[in-house]
């Protein structure tokens, strides 16, 4: 039966079967990693859900009928609306309006600048103190598009991923705000 | 031959190629006494028989693990394909599972609902040894313990913590808290999960909700109000995920409670009561009972004001009912030309008079009657129409027996004294038609009303949301055209009689007045009052009732120093239907009313 060359396609039978079993093992460690993963997500769910029960409970405890009408009557002072106060149809309202007299002056008119043409050009930020020129640090990094874009996909995928959403944030990604206010500071 | 050779116990050597061993055999096979056989050919034919069944038994086991690894698969195969899927969500929900249902209002409003929260226990028994249960001194314990909660009463902390016995240091421990305690490193400090039943809108609507209380095995249980109509299906497993909805509008009875506390601080009355109810489908939209009692707290079963006066407490409704007598009476056919002038001058029965408070005349209309609110005049038309037929009406109107609602908490009406034949004598049937000698109460009064105008039917009251279309049928009480008749006298009462305090502009109220003397040791005490104000809007198509009562007003300054329903509790209607009505799709509009102008000619051409 074993004729020559056989020995050699047995461990090669030997070999392919253990990486099968090593892949098998693999797979099932990472399908156990997946899962439990996912039961840490869902332990964070249920505590999540249990916060988000207890925020709105105390919000509605804290803006409860009694509150509302207690501030009601000490500060706002709204009433029900009034019969006269509610419109049938367009012609009901636009009766409400009366023709310009003969003598009735100019309708008043709000001034208004043209701050943003379509071939004006981009103002210059200035520190509203000193008049200073500012620059934004946002500006300053000069980022090719390909990182841009990796970065901005990586946030996405830190996003869609239900787990470690909390921990995972990437250092340029504070919010433009912050970075105008902080370089204002430093201008003074 | 081989047979036999083995059934007579002849042990051939294993193998003739091995010399150990047949050496070792040699001796036993010399101890035999049989004769000396060529075992040659034997041997060889045992030794292919021996190793067929061992091959055959090693296939057969093969086979049967492989049968057995494809019976379980096929096994699994099956029961996911006909059973479903393996249980892989469950966890989740079931965490998320309330240990008692959620009560919401019709908007789903949530107004009680359970959620998880802590306590502080003390186990002395948690070191499972005979030693000192805690790990610090018992005053160092308390005294970390009073850097979390700044106001833990001390004494009572170490008292509990050296008694040796288990106690609740507090109750109600905050989450973070908690991980503070936790920190302390102290076994014997517990922090047992409980659960909490916590009603977000306070004392709003708790004779409506009621209150839970803990039971022998620890769990929440309904007491009172809804939760106790509920509580099978609030504890129940497979229901408790679902938030069960109330027929309750939360904004609506927001709007009735502050309206009717304004009248009762304003009339310095000592409680009052108000409903709002959906005359189509006899759902409760707003119930009130002040002053009312926080089913938050846990002695709420201690509160005195838990006694609901909506459905609990029975008045004499005295004027109230004055337009169900018409109503009776137009039904019956005695009423049928209202231009008829009716004699108004007092009557006198069984040696006691009754006349009118304002008499306007001697002779007076039955719309006039009713707007000036006349005793005389429905007394006469009581009297026409005899106690047979007025008995019907009451009994028809459920005015005899306890109101129907789920509540546990429901009055027994007070009747006039019947006859032992069970009729009713003259002067009963004359009294009770303005509305004196029987006391109901307030649901009684809102339930009766909705039959009047709403086309004559009389639907059980519920405060459970009814669907759209599912409504109950009802019973047909009065005619449909004596309805419609109803609505213009009610309408014109609010426009030209006592009920004008009520006339909110634009949403066509109509009402009656109602104020009676509250009977008190055997006679009625003219101090006390119960005065009260049932009525309908829109008149020209009524959607809603409201009835709104205050208990013994005072004659203050805000009443124009008068008790009496035109003065209490008419403004009251005033003032909540202009609140309500937008939240519950009524539109004002000054140009819509009921048709009276076959009427209106009795009134306004006396004047």
């Amino acid at each position: 039966m074993i004729v020559t060359g056989s020995r050699l396609r047995q461990m090669g039978w030997v070999a392919v079967l253990a990486a099968c079993v090593a892949l098998f093992a693999l797979l099932s460690f990472q399908v156990q990693t997946v899962r439990s993963e996912v039961l840490l997500a869902e332990r964070e769910i249920i505590s999540l859900e249990r916060e988000v029960q207890m925020l709105e409970t105390e919000f509605q405890t804290r803006a409860s009928q009694r509150q509302l009408a207690e501030w009601n009557t000490v500060e706002l002072g709204y009433q029900a609306p009034r019969a006269d106060q509610y419109l049938d149809n367009e012609r009901q309202l636009a009766s409400l309006g009366v023709p310009a007299g003969p003598d009735a002056p100019s309708p008043i008119r709000v001034a208004r600048a043209d701050l943003a043409g379509p071939d004006a050009p981009a103002r210059e930020m200035v520190s509203p103190i000193t008049g200073a020129p500012v620059t934004l640090a946002s500006l300053d990094a000069e980022e090719d598009a390909g990182a841009m874009f990796t970065e901005a996909f990586g946030d996405f995928l830190i996003e869609a991923s239900p787990i470690r959403a909390a921990k995972a944030q990437s250092v340029a990604s504070n919010r433009p705000n912050d970075t105008v206010l902080l370089s204002a500071e430093v201008a003074q | 031959m081989t047979a036999m050779a083995l059934g007579a116990g002849l042990k051939p050597p294993r193998s003739s190629s091995q010399p150990g061993s047949s050496a070792t055999e040699r001796p036993r096979m010399n101890r035999d006494s049989g004769p000396a056989i060529p075992a040659g050919r034997i041997h060889t034919v045992h030794m292919r028989q021996s190793l067929l069944v061992t091959a055959r038994l090693r296939i057969f086991f093969l086979v049967a693990m492989l049968v057995v690894v494809a019976a379980i698969a096929l096994l699994r195969i099956g029961y996911v394909g006909f059973v479903g899927a393996p249980p892989s969500q469950t966890s989740l929900a079931e965490a998320l599972l309330p240990s008692r249902g959620e009560i919401t209002d019709r908007n789903g409003t949530p107004l009680a609902r359970t959620f998880p929260a802590y306590a502080l226990w003390f186990n002395p028994r948690a070191m499972d040894d005979d030693g000192a249960p805690l790990v610090s001194e018992p005053e160092q314990v308390a005294a970390r313990l009073q850097q979390i909660f700044p106001d833990l009463d001390m004494e009572r902390t170490l008292n509990i913590l050296t008694s040796g016995r288990g106690g609740y240091i507090l109750r109600r421990v905050l989450p973070e808290e908690a991980n503070q305690v936790f920190e302390l490193g102290e076994v014997a400090l517990e922090i047992p999960r409980e659960f909490d039943r916590h009603y977000p809108q306070g004392s709003l609507a708790s004779h409506v909700l009621g209150y839970v209380t803990e039971n022998d095995d620890r769990r929440l249980q309904g007491r009172f109000g809804m939760e106790q109509v509920l509580d099978e299906q609030l504890s129940d497993k497979l229901q408790r995920a679902q938030p069960v909805a109330l027929s309750i509008d939360l904004r609506v009875q927001g709007a009735l409670e502050d309206e009717l506390n304004k009248g009762m601080l304003a009339t310095d009355a000592i409680g009052a009561a108000g409903i709002v109810l959906d005359v189509d489908t006899g759902e409760v939209m707003a119930m009130a009972s002040l002053p009312a009692f926080d089913p938050n707290l846990s002695d709420a079963q201690h509160s005195p004001n838990i006694y609901n006066r909506a459905t609990n407490a029975t008045y004499e409704l005295g004027s109230t009912f004055k337009p169900i007598t018409i109503a009776a009476a137009i039904d019956a056919g005695i009423v049928r030309d209202l231009s008829k002038p009716w004699d108004a001058t007092p009557v006198e029965m069984a040696g006691r008079m009754f006349s009118d408070h304002k008499p306007k005349g001697d002779t007076l209309t039955v719309a006039e009657a009713l707007a000036y609110s006349s005793n005389t005049v429905t007394m006469r038309i009581a009297d026409e129409m005899g106690e047979a037929r007025m008995r019907q009406v009451v009994q028809d109107l459920g005015l005899n027996d306890r109101a129907q609602i789920e509540l546990s908490s429901r009055g027994k009406p007070q009747l006039a004294e019947t006859r032992p034949n069970g009729t009713w004598s003259r002067l009963t049937n004359m009294q009770m038609s303005f509305g004196h000698g029987q006391a109901v109460t307030p649901l009684h009064l809102a339930n009766a009303y909705a039959a009047m105008v709403n086309g004559g039917i009389l639907r059980p009251a519920t405060l459970q949301r009814v669907e759209p279309g599912t409504a109950p049928r009802g019973e047909r009480v009065f005619k449909a055209s004596t309805s419609s008749r109803m609505r213009q006298l009610l309408r014109m009462i609010a426009i030209y009689g006592t009920g004008q305090s009520a006339d909110a502009p634009g949403y066509r109220v109509g009402g009656k007045t109602g104020s009676a003397e509250k009977s008190g040791g055997g006679s009625y005490r003219r101090t006390a009052l119960i005065s009260s104000f049932a009525a309908a809007f829109p008149m020209d198509r009524p959607r809603y009732v409201v009835v709104a009562m205050l208990d013994e007003p005072k004659g203050t300054k805000a009443a124009l120093g008068q008790r009496t329903a035109a003065f209490t509790s008419a403004p009251i209607v005033r003032q909540l239907v202009p609140r309500i009505g937008p939240m519950l799709g009524v539109r004002p509009d000054t140009n819509r009313d009921v048709d009276i102008s076959d009427l209106r000619y009795l009134i306004e051409g006396r004047r």
